[in-house]
């Protein structure tokens, strides 16, 4: 009995090809035996989720069974033969390999995340109780998960943000925890600036004041991302109450200068301030960090925060690549 | 050697494989959940201790400076297992582990601890709640101590950007250990009037007036603290800091009072 696996992910097909082969999480088991019936194997399991369907199988030849599955899906879902070209084929050991990458968050968009081992856990669960599962799949499935949790375990895969935006947030979390009772406030409505204010937004963040020269454009923003729009004169009012400042104006000078900070300082009970300034040219005085309850990144140190996290990034996958050839060695899995 | 002394021995034992290996995972970038197991070991332990001696002496074992000394570390204990678990600081268990273990080691110091307990005769239920309230305070104080320093550690690695080493992941957030260091300072300071009320209301001795006027100081110091931060507000170094100096400060007045 030989390991197969056909599918397509995030990276091979595009959403609109994608959606053709999703399958909903409550009809896994059945679409499990429907595949076997297709394929004319023995045992098979369907994954779904938003972005990959990944079909497994066990049968006498992996080769031939891979052309007959994707001959007879083409028919049965009537797909243009342009399609084959967004699939991957994998055999035997290939196959175990890439599962236990699926399942260890290797091979996801945003890498390390801890959802697909769930969902891959689901999409079992049902083959194994509709009785599409037998002796192989049973084994490098439950094999799998093993592998799956000893890379979590054993490395930092999912930790370090590696985006400016992300950095931002993930320092935001470690001045004021969870961020739902902190208000935010955006100098300049920049790209950059709304990205990261809805980093924010996305992790709780209570509420969001937009300042921008041109008030229309902070309106707009305000609104899209059910925030204030405050008049840019009047930045200095709101800065007594918000506890993030995200800063990226045009302006060739900075606009932030100490003094203005220390004139909130009272107002604000001197509780903690965080500074994100995205701008070049800075748009806050460097002299504004030296305030005792301030703190203040710029665009370089963040950068630089993110760069190492993507090069910590690169040897923890390497290390995980490394336990997963490692465990299939020892494991000796069916079907490889 | 006596029950007590063993029991002693275990609990500052137990606190030392806390520190070290929650230290040791920390250095690792992880966080043990084994910390609050072994600080729940030798809180057990201190009772066993506690128990011991205050049956030896027919009273609340507070009578000489081993038995303040590990009713301290208990109280520290007692509030790090009711705070730490409860405000997800568990880090905190790290950093109180070895006050525990430098408060009992001090207490196994020959002398420190009376090797014959007497059983204390003509007690008054005053100067007891007095003792008990004080150390008890002490404990929350102490905790609050070690919120501080751990803010003052966080504070500047943010303000160094030094963000790599695997204690800054550990460490809770900044307004978490505020919040924590202000509540620990209320208790603390609550459980410090009832002491220091019950200490005007137990009989008196003329001569010993500087106990009392220390008692007093430390808690008006408190007060001052806690009402400047509601009221003015306080930055959170200030605030870490003062909360360190005046519990260094008025442990050492006390040791001497």
């Amino acid at each position: 009995m030989e390991l197969l696996c056909l599918g397509l992910n995030h990276r091979t097909a595009p959403v609109e090809v994608r959606e053709k082969f999703a399958v909903g999480t409550t009809k896994l088991g059945e679409a499990a035996n429907e595949l076997i019936a297709l394929a004319e194997a023995t045992e098979g399991v369907v994954i779904s989720t938003c972005n990959r369907t990944e079909f497994y199988l066990a049968a006498e030849n992996a080769k031939q069974t891979l052309e007959l599955i994707e001959t007879r899906l083409a028919v049965k879902i009537q797909f243009d033969p342009s399609v084959s070209a967004h699939f991957y084929r994998m055999e035997k050991t290939e196959a175990a390999r890439h599962l236990c990458r699926v399942v260890s968050g290797l091979d996801s968009m945003m890498l390390g995340e801890t959802e697909i081992f769930g969902q891959v856990k689901q999409a079992y669960s049902s083959a194994l109780e509709a009785g599409a599962t037998g002796s192989v799949l049973n084994k490098v499935f439950q094999r799998a998960f093993g592998v799956g949790k000893k890379v979590r375990t054993e490395t930092s895969i999912q930790e370090g943000s590696t985006s400016v935006g992300n950095v931002a947030v993930d320092l935001a979390e470690k001045i004021f925890g969870h961020l739902k009772n902190s208000e935010v406030m955006i100098l300049g409505a920049g790209e950059m600036s709304r990205i990261t204010a809805q980093s924010l937004v996305s992790r709780g963040a209570k509420s969001i004041f937009v300042a921008n020269r041109s008030f229309d454009r902070a309106q707009e923003l305000a609104a899209e991302m059910g925030g204030s729009a405050v008049r840019f004169d009047d930045w200095q009012s709101v800065l007594e109450r918000v506890d993030v400042v995200i800063s990226s104006t045009g302006a060739p000078h900075a606009i932030v200068q100490r003094a203005d900070v220390e004139k909130a300082r009272r107002a604000r009970k001197y509780r903690p301030l965080f500074f994100i300034d995205i701008a070049v040219p800075r748009d806050i005085d460097p002299e504004v960090g030296e305030i005792e309850e301030v703190y203040l990144y710029d665009i370089d140190t963040l950068e630089q925060l993110a760069e190492e996290a993507r090069g910590l990034r690169q040897l923890q996958i390497l290390q995980c690549e490394q336990i997963i050839d490692l465990e299939l060695i020892k494991l000796r899995l069916p079907g490889t | 050697m006596g029950m007590d002394r063993w029991f002693l021995i275990v609990s500052t034992l137990l606190a030392a494989i806390g520190a070290v290996w929650g230290m040791l995972s920390v250095h690792r970038g992880s966080r043990s959940p084994w910390t609050v197991a072994w600080m729940a070991a030798a809180f057990v332990c201190q009772l066993g201790f506690l128990s011991v001696r205050g049956e030896l002496r027919a009273a609340c074992p507070l009578t000489d400076p081993g038995e303040i000394l590990v009713f301290l570390a208990w109280s520290l204990t007692f509030f790090y297992l009711l705070v730490g678990p409860a405000y997800r600081i568990s880090l905190l268990g790290v950093f109180s582990a070895p006050v525990v273990v430098i408060f009992q080691a001090l207490a196994l110091i020959p002398g420190v601890l009376s090797a014959d307990p007497q059983k204390v005769v003509g007690g008054n239920p005053w100067h007891e709640t007095h003792s008990a309230m004080s150390v008890l305070a002490y404990g929350a104080l102490a905790l609050a101590a070690v919120a501080g320093v751990m803010f003052l550690i966080l504070d500047k690695q943010l303000k160094d950007q030094q963000l790599k080493s695997g204690l800054f992941r550990n460490l809770p957030p900044v307004r978490e250990l505020l919040v924590s260091l202000e509540r620990l300072l209320w208790l603390g300071w609550a459980l410090l009037t009832v002491g220091v009320v019950a200490g005007f209301l137990m009989p008196q001795t003329t001569t010993a007036i500087a106990h009392p006027a220390a008692a007093v100081g430390a808690w008006a110091a408190y007060a001052i603290l806690l009402v400047v931060k509601r009221v003015r507000g306080l930055t959170g170094r200030r605030l870490s800091l003062l909360t360190v100096l005046l519990f260094v400060l008025s442990l050492a007045v006390f040791a001497f009072v």
